[in-house]
């Protein structure tokens, strides 16, 4: 019951986190300079027109009413309809590119996830040994080299060296773009960006693994296995791994958040049709119902991955479930 | 140390350089091989490379500083009041710590600027709005561990007033740590705003700034890839030097350092 209770409580607060993000970005728009009926009026209207427009579409009603209504609006998947072109509805574009930025990002995560707990276990078992040492120095250039040096560093790296050795050996031209020469399959095109994309979040991992790796490794409950004779291996793997692994799990969650920055980055940079470089070319345009619609769909997606990640947690560890039960 | 002096140095080339350095701003032949009238070249623009270094360095460090103080202000503000303030006023101003820490703060930053504007003033409020939660958290929870020590209590039973105890007694023990975080912290600051600059919607040209002079060189990126790999390194050498310099910091004044931390 105390379990049902606690996921319970985990959702409202998940529903609370999202009114909160909703909020932030209909204040925002509030604040802004100029409003929808500004924009729709033309460069030309009178102040008396855009009164008049303002006061038709409803924009003269106090805040409050208007926060409420565009609320129930998004919940039926109304997010306005972009200023600019032929005013597309913003859930049209979302939802245009939504697809790339999901891929890229599930991709990412999982080869982040696989590297760090790799590396993280390799550097944990090595500790302060040749191989640790690597791992360490590779993993805080992966911290501080930050998405927009390492993409155009990689791009120029394979395009002017690699490639047509690359090409010789695989038939795969690994720096290409996406809208230039679409020759290859679809994911081909995205190897350099899942690179660029998970480096962040992958160093970030397997710091914490080897951080938490060591830490159960001096536990008790190793030494007794290992006064047992469990195989090294599985002395790894079934005991301390998967002791080690809870912060490692969450950390994937706050990482996520990473990995959306990374993709504002990346999609811009690969020229990638995702929400990432729909975001920014809105906010370049000042196409405040679009920057809007984007921001709270992202902000959307990093609520439920860490919504995924804290309901997880009580199945992989007996520890949380019992204590709640 | 090499973190420090390198720090040292780069604020010493962005405050005197452009004193005896050509204008930056000022266009010539292009793509010019390094000279006596231009160190490292010029660019597309025929613009003076190191010039634009060294201007970049001067907005990339005001931004830092500016939004650092202002995050310090806030967070201690509001880190104290999280603790030493009324029932009810503690809770709003915690809840409220707690919301801002979830909400994903480039994201904010995006909107802030999104619905806003571009350029250096929108990049600093943006980034000192999502940069205080972090030093309000870790204000608030040293404060709780020092309110409780005996030499408050003793402060305390001497008349101090709570005011008093704050401002004499307490923040004092935390500047330390406090300027190891900041430097962690405007490490960060500099990265979101070369981010920033670099897809165009944070530093305006014609002010150079090492995230647009990165988002210029692509273009010519095959061709001539210094022009690219220069502000790359500055910045990523920039970004390493303050995380040094912040961690080194953290081992002296944390008597809990923990050499293990991830």
């Amino acid at each position: 019951m105390r379990l049902a209770k606690a996921i319970l409580l985990r959702l409202l607060f998940g529903v609370v986190s999202l009114i909160f993000i909703t909020f932030v970005a209909f204040i925002a728009d509030e604040l802004a300079p100029g409003d929808a009926a500004t924009v729709r009026a033309g460069e030309k209207a009178t102040l008396a027109q855009i009164e008049r427009l303002r006061r038709d579409m409803g924009l003269d009603r106090p805040w409050h009413v208007r926060y409420v209504e565009t609320l129930g609006k998004m919940s039926r998947g109304d997010f306005g309809e972009s200023y600019l072109g032929i005013r597309e509805p913003v859930i049209d574009i979302i939802k245009r590119n939504l697809p790339m930025t999901m891929r890229l990002a599930m991709v990412a995560i999982l080869l982040a996830v696989t590297i760090g707990l790799t590396l993280g276990t390799l550097a944990a078992i090595y500790e302060n040994r040749g191989a640790d040492r690597a791992v360490l120095t590779l993993s805080t250039f992966g911290v501080t080299v930050p998405a927009f040096v390492l993409g155009p560093l990689l791009a120029i790296l394979f395009n002017n060296y690699l490639n047509d050795y690359i090409y010789g050996s695989f038939g795969v031209y690994v720096a290409d773009s996406w809208s230039t020469n679409r020759k290859q399959a679809d994911w081909l095109y995205l190897i350099l960006p899942v690179v660029v994309l998970s480096a962040r979040p992958a160093a970030m991992l397997t710091r914490l693994t080897r951080a938490s790796m060591i830490e159960t490794m001096q536990q008790e409950f190793i030494r007794t296995a290992i006064a047992k004779g469990v195989p090294f291996r599985r002395l790894v793997i079934k005991h301390a791994l998967r002791n080690a692994i809870l912060p490692v799990v969450t950390a994937t969650g706050t990482s996520f958040g990473f990995l959306l920055t990374g993709s504002f980055v990346t999609e811009s940079f690969f020229l990638l049709p995702g929400l990432g470089r729909e975001t920014i070319e809105a906010i370049k345009q000042t196409n405040a119902p679009v920057v809007q619609g984007c921001i709270i769909v992202t902000g959307l997606m990093f609520l439920a991955i860490n919504l995924i990640v804290d309901l997880l947690l009580p199945a992989l560890d007996p520890r949380i479930r019992e204590a709640q039960v | 140390m090499a973190g420090l002096s390198f720090v040292v140095l780069l604020i010493a080339f962005a405050v005197l350089y452009p004193i005896f350095g050509p204008d930056p701003l000022k266009t010539g032949p292009p793509f010019q091989p390094p000279s006596g009238d231009h160190l490292l070249g010029t660019d597309e623009l025929g613009r003076d490379i190191l010039s634009r270094l060294a201007a970049g360095a001067r907005i990339s460090l005001f931004v830092g500083i500016v939004v650092q103080m202002i995050a310090l202000t806030v967070g201690i503000t509001m880190g104290t009041l999280g603790v030493f303030s009324p029932t009810w006023l503690r809770n709003v101003v915690n809840r409220f710590t707690d919301g801002m820490f979830a909400f994903p703060d480039i994201l904010l930053a995006m909107l802030i600027i999104g619905v806003w504007s571009t350029g250096v003033i929108p990049v600093i409020v943006a980034l000192s709005i999502t940069s205080w939660p972090g030093v309000a958290r870790l204000v608030a929870t040293q404060l709780a561990s020092l309110k409780d020590r005996e030499y408050v209590a003793a402060a305390r039973a001497a008349g101090a007033s709570t005011r008093y105890l704050i401002l004499k007694h307490i923040l004092p023990q935390l500047w330390g740590i406090l300027l190891a975080v900041s430097m962690v912290d405007m490490a960060g600051t500099i990265l979101a705003e070369s981010t920033l600059s670099f897809l165009g919607i944070g530093v305006q040209p014609p002010t150079p700034s090492w995230g647009s002079m990165i988002n210029n060189a692509r273009g010519d990126m095959n061709s001539h890839p210094v022009l690219l790999v220069w502000p790359c390194v500055l910045l990523s050498i920039t970004i390493f030097a303050l995380n040094f310099v912040g961690d080194g910091l953290r081992a002296r004044f944390d008597p809990k350092n923990n050499s293990r931390e991830a």
